[in-house]
């Protein structure tokens, strides 16, 4: 009897505590994704910036490409663009964005090649993760607003991370190649001082990835930024390197976007440099992007981080 | 222009001259100073001075080497007692921070790069006035830049008889279009 009792006590205390259970708790879906339902997740695009209305553009139909496909999931509730530098709409300008509206996380995929002082130093300095002494005076003679936003900062790697670039760099030089046994490459890039290794192996890589698929088998690189002060000599020097070896030179300008001042002026000064450019060398002024693979990088790495942050 | 208009005229143009001289001569001498600076900015930092020292750190390390012990030890190779954080640029790059100067670390070849930052003096500062890096200063600029052009004309007419432009004067002020004229051309080239 007294066993009895006890069990049926015991019984009861189960049922009743799982009725309370039953209305208090949410589907077990939901009580997964909890911590996700508290979080507003943003996507900020961020890159250099240009004075070119072109190269700002290109940015923007960027952000408008991939806007619907990175919301698609229900993860991130909205994508912005950044520049850097030069002109609004800046990186401190579109972090108070996020906060005033309350993200508590925002994903910041900068659009830049590889390695740099904007991407290691700057773009971090800015947003109050680091405090960069050469990146804090610049910044502020350059009258780029620092701002430490309320919203968690989560930056994604560089578009090196991926093979984009390797397959960048093949489309546009197949659409340039009419005889592959005859022709170098020459790929022109912004550059950086302190990482001239990492960009140089970042070509390289995407340099022979093109001999493997083409047979274009010489290859040379020449700077255009900061790093030969926007000297069209760079290319010209890396034009005369491969028509040493070959007839024809193929010019890749590995830029992000069209700005005329580099695909024209420098890269574009740089080949009327050379002898016989108007025969020997092959060039179209255009850039990265559009690139329908960076398009999707950028949505599965929203994704990705999206993903991670809702689990956190 | 009777006799008394026109020296009335001269008289207030002499004053401007003068005293628009007076009160601009500061500001024209530092953008002077700022243009010839910046002209050569491919050559030097106008604004900063960045003291470079190489440091040997005997050995090379991995990134997994890299512990808080081992930058401390980098950083008193340094000089530095303390610092802010480190960061891994590349696998064969640390660099670490301090208050005002970075220590870039090659892993591979055991080599440092400790920069030092701090502004130019005088430099520094006649460039944030020339850069308008203040907000506000391209207003002051431009009435500047629209004050320059009175203490110009009023320059230009300040003087009468063979010396004044009418005499000599025309004559070095069409002089003075050459030298700008010779660039355009030799850039059309």
């Amino acid at each position: 009897m007294l066993r009895s009792t006890t069990d049926y006590t015991r019984n009861l205390l189960v049922i009743l505590l799982l009725m309370i259970a039953g209305c208090t708790a949410k589907p077990e879906e939901s009580a997964e994704i909890q911590p996700g339902n508290d979080r507003k997740i943003g996507v900020l695009l961020i890159s250099h910036g240009s004075h070119s209305e072109t190269w700002r553009n290109t940015l923007f139909e960027l952000e408008k490409n991939v806007s619907d496909r990175i919301q698609e999931n229900g993860k991130v509730s909205g994508t912005k663009s950044a520049f850097m530098e030069y002109t609004e709409p800046s990186i401190a300008t579109r972090l108070k964005e996020f906060d005033n509206e309350g993200y508590t996380d925002v994903v910041i995929i900068p659009i830049l090649l590889t390695v740099s002082s904007h991407s290691f130093d700057d773009i971090p300095t800015i947003i109050g993760l680091k405090e960069n002494p050469e990146s804090v005076e610049m910044l502020k003679l350059e009258k780029i607003e620092r701002y430490t936003p309320k919203a968690t900062p989560h930056i994604t790697p560089l578009l090196d991370f991926s093979d984009i670039l390797r397959k960048n760099v093949l489309r546009r030089v197949r659409n340039l190649s009419n005889n592959p046994e005859d022709e170098g490459l020459v790929i022109i890039a912004y550059g950086s001082e302190p990482y001239e290794k990492e960009w140089t192996e970042l070509f390289d890589k995407a340099a022979n990835h093109v001999h493997a698929e083409t047979g274009i088998d010489a290859y040379s690189i020449g700077w255009c930024g900061h790093i030969v002060r926007y000297s069209p000599d760079s290319t010209a020097s890396a034009i005369s390197r491969v028509l040493d070896k070959k007839k024809t030179a193929l010019v890749i300008p590995s830029l992000v976007a069209f700005d005329e001042n580099f695909q024209i002026k420098i890269i574009g000064g740089g080949i009327e440099k050379v002898d016989d450019h108007e025969t020997r060398v092959k060039y179209k002024p255009d850039a990265i992007l559009p690139d329908s693979n960076i398009e999707q990088w950028i949505v599965d790495i929203s994704e990705e981080y999206a993903a991670n942050i809702s689990k956190q | 222009m009777t006799q008394t208009t026109g020296n009335t005229f001269r008289k207030v143009n002499t004053v401007l001259h003068r005293d628009l001289g007076y009160f601009f001569a500061a500001l024209i001498l530092a953008y002077s100073l700022s243009g010839i600076a910046l002209n050569h900015v491919d050559e030097w930092n106008p604004d900063f001075i960045i003291s470079k020292n190489e440091i040997e750190l005997k050995g090379s390390y991995k990134k997994n080497d890299i512990s808080p012990e081992l930058i401390r030890d980098f950083s008193a190779k340094a000089g530095e007692s303390s610092y802010r954080l480190y960061d891994f640029p590349s696998s064969r790059q640390v660099k670490i921070y301090y208050k005002d100067a970075t220590l870039m670390v090659d892993l591979e070849k055991g080599e440092g790069l400790y920069e030092k930052i701090s502004r130019r003096p005088v430099f520094y500062q006649v460039n944030v006035l020339h850069r308008n890096s203040v907000d506000w200063w391209k207003w002051a600029s431009d009435v500047f830049a629209a004050m320059l052009i009175i203490i110009t004309i009023t320059g230009l007419l300040m003087l009468r008889g063979p010396n004044g432009f009418s005499g000599r004067g025309k004559w070095f002020f069409g002089a003075g279009f050459i030298p700008p004229i010779i660039a355009l051309v030799f850039q059309q080239l």
